[in-house]
């Protein structure tokens, strides 16, 4: 069951959902794929299916934002158009049917990013929220959050200033390290205020990822419900019904040895 | 970002509305011709023509992906582009614009696939406010007689079948295009939309037209001449 934040799109129910919508949110380089690749595995491990999603990777536009940005000429409008258009489609083909089917959907970002960058290019911050309306509210989201000058280190040492993440389209006269300081401190203003109109889980991303990692599993504990069935280390003081799909798949087995 | 009707320019912006087959761009084509001819610098800006995001809308609408949310924004990314790179800074430099379609064409064709009026409005809420927005009324039955004159056939989406309203494009044609109708009449008032009777011989139409925009051509101080 999930409900949009206040826009319905058409042919597209959110009453049926029953999988559980996880959000990681942060600036670039604050860890947020590392974390997504930890919890996956986990999760899995406990026998919950799991997509995992980001941004621009859908089939409609994904190819044509990285071509329109390798060519630096898309407006500020047009580029959260773009962007939102790309969540949109994400949202339709991927997104929903996860949750509909019972899937752990992990979002690598989600609307928050969207919004947090369109506000720095400074777009009117109601026009920017309202195109967002439709997007289902998560189950948690976390924030990642990291201050820009922990946050420098890790740009330059790992992949060096990137013109998008140093925010180039805006400060074109400085330097890449002068336009990253002022566009990530931008940005990390607009989270901390979105942070909380949107009640972020807001954790230290300072910390080694062991550390992050441990803190976004007891956060998501608390919001899955345990699968049924599920082994426990004590043994059990009765044995447990078996679920109807086990014993669907012990007759399929002893209906295949039969055969043989 | 100005909204609709905050920005401030020397400039002066026609468009053009109305179903397909309602004559509009015709009409456009010999506006464009009269203002080159008098000297203006007159631009003329077609829905759906931005070159960064054309390809993207086409493969959309060959392979069949959009939906009407995807129809939605990739139209509003389209016309955003047009509008930042193009529409703006002509009409800022004192040019005349021209329009073949307007957000007056997304609110009524987003609206008969379902999407929230209000919210569309919102997201077109970057506009620039029309000096002047033709609307050609015609009947639904006029319309189609022009179109299957013309062409063979109605397109995909032209005739709404993503909607699923008929199998027969004819008919799904007809269905969906008198929802545009219905849409179009609600925005006459809401707009202060300009109506021009597209069931006039051509040429009557044509002289309307052009004395509005002359009237609104004298009042502008500072419009560009063409070189």
């Amino acid at each position: 069951m999930k409900e949009s934040y206040g826009v319905r799109l058409p042919g597209l129910n959110l009453d049926d959902l029953v999988g559980k919508l996880i959000v990681l949110e942060g600036t670039d380089g604050v860890g947020r794929s590392t974390q997504i690749r930890l919890l996956k595995e986990w999760l899995e491990q406990q026998g919950h299916a799991v997509l995992d999603t980001g941004l621009t990777r859908s089939g409609l536009v994904g190819k044509g934002i990285k071509r329109a940005k390798e060519g630096h000429t898309l407006g500020r409008i047009t580029l959260s158009l773009f962007y939102a258009t790309d969540f949109a489609d994400r949202l339709e083909n991927e997104i929903v049917p996860a949750l509909r089917a019972g899937f752990v959907v992990l979002t690598d970002r989600y609307i928050y990013s969207l919004m947090a960058r369109s506000m720095v290019r400074g777009l009117d911050p109601m026009w920017v929220r309202n195109i967002h309306r439709f997007a289902p509210k998560p189950d948690a989201i976390f924030y990642l959050r990291i201050g820009v000058d922990e946050l420098i280190p890790r740009a330059v040492f790992t992949r060096g200033f990137d013109y998008w993440e140093s925010g180039m389209d805006l400060y074109s006269a400085e330097d890449m390290y002068d336009s990253f300081r002022k566009y990530q401190t931008a940005l990390l203003d607009q989270f901390d205020r979105l942070a909380e109109e949107f009640h972020f889980n807001v954790i230290d991303a300072r910390p080694e990822p062991r550390v992050i990692f441990e803190q976004l599993k007891a956060g998501i504990d608390r919001i899955l419900m345990p699968p049924t069935g599920r082994p426990t280390l004590t043994a059990p003081e009765e044995e447990p019904e078996p679920a109807v799909e086990e014993m669907a798949l012990e007759e399929a087995s002893e209906e295949r040895r039969r055969r043989a | 970002m100005k909204r609709y009707g905050e920005h401030r320019i020397p400039g002066r912006l026609f468009v053009v509305e109305g179903i397909d087959g309602s004559g509009k761009s015709t009409q456009l084509m010999l506006l464009h011709q009269w203002l080159k001819a008098e000297g203006y610098g007159v631009v003329f800006s077609e829905w759906n023509s931005s070159p960064l995001v054309k390809d993207t809308t086409k493969r959309g609408k060959k392979k069949q992906l959009l939906t009407p949310a995807t129809f939605s924004l990739i139209h509003a990314t389209d016309f955003a582009d047009r509008t930042e790179r193009n529409i703006i800074p002509l009409l800022k430099a004192g040019a005349v614009v021209l329009c073949d379609r307007y957000i007056y064409t997304a609110f009524a064709r987003d609206a008969s696939r379902g999407m929230d009026p209000e919210w569309i409005r919102e997201l077109y809420g970057f506009a620039v406010k029309p000096t002047v927005a033709f609307y050609f009324r015609v009947p639904l039955e006029t319309a189609m007689k022009r179109i299957s004159d013309a062409r063979a056939g109605f397109k995909f989406y032209e005739a709404g079948m993503d909607l699923g309203l008929s199998d027969d494009p004819d008919e799904s044609f007809r269905l969906f295009q008198g929802r545009i109708l219905e849409e179009y009449e609600k925005m006459i008032p809401e707009f202060s939309l300009t109506v021009i009777d597209a069931t006039l011989p051509i040429e009557t139409q044509q002289q309307e037209m052009r004395l509005m925009v002359l009237a609104k051509l004298t009042q502008a101080k500072q419009l560009r001449v063409a070189p």
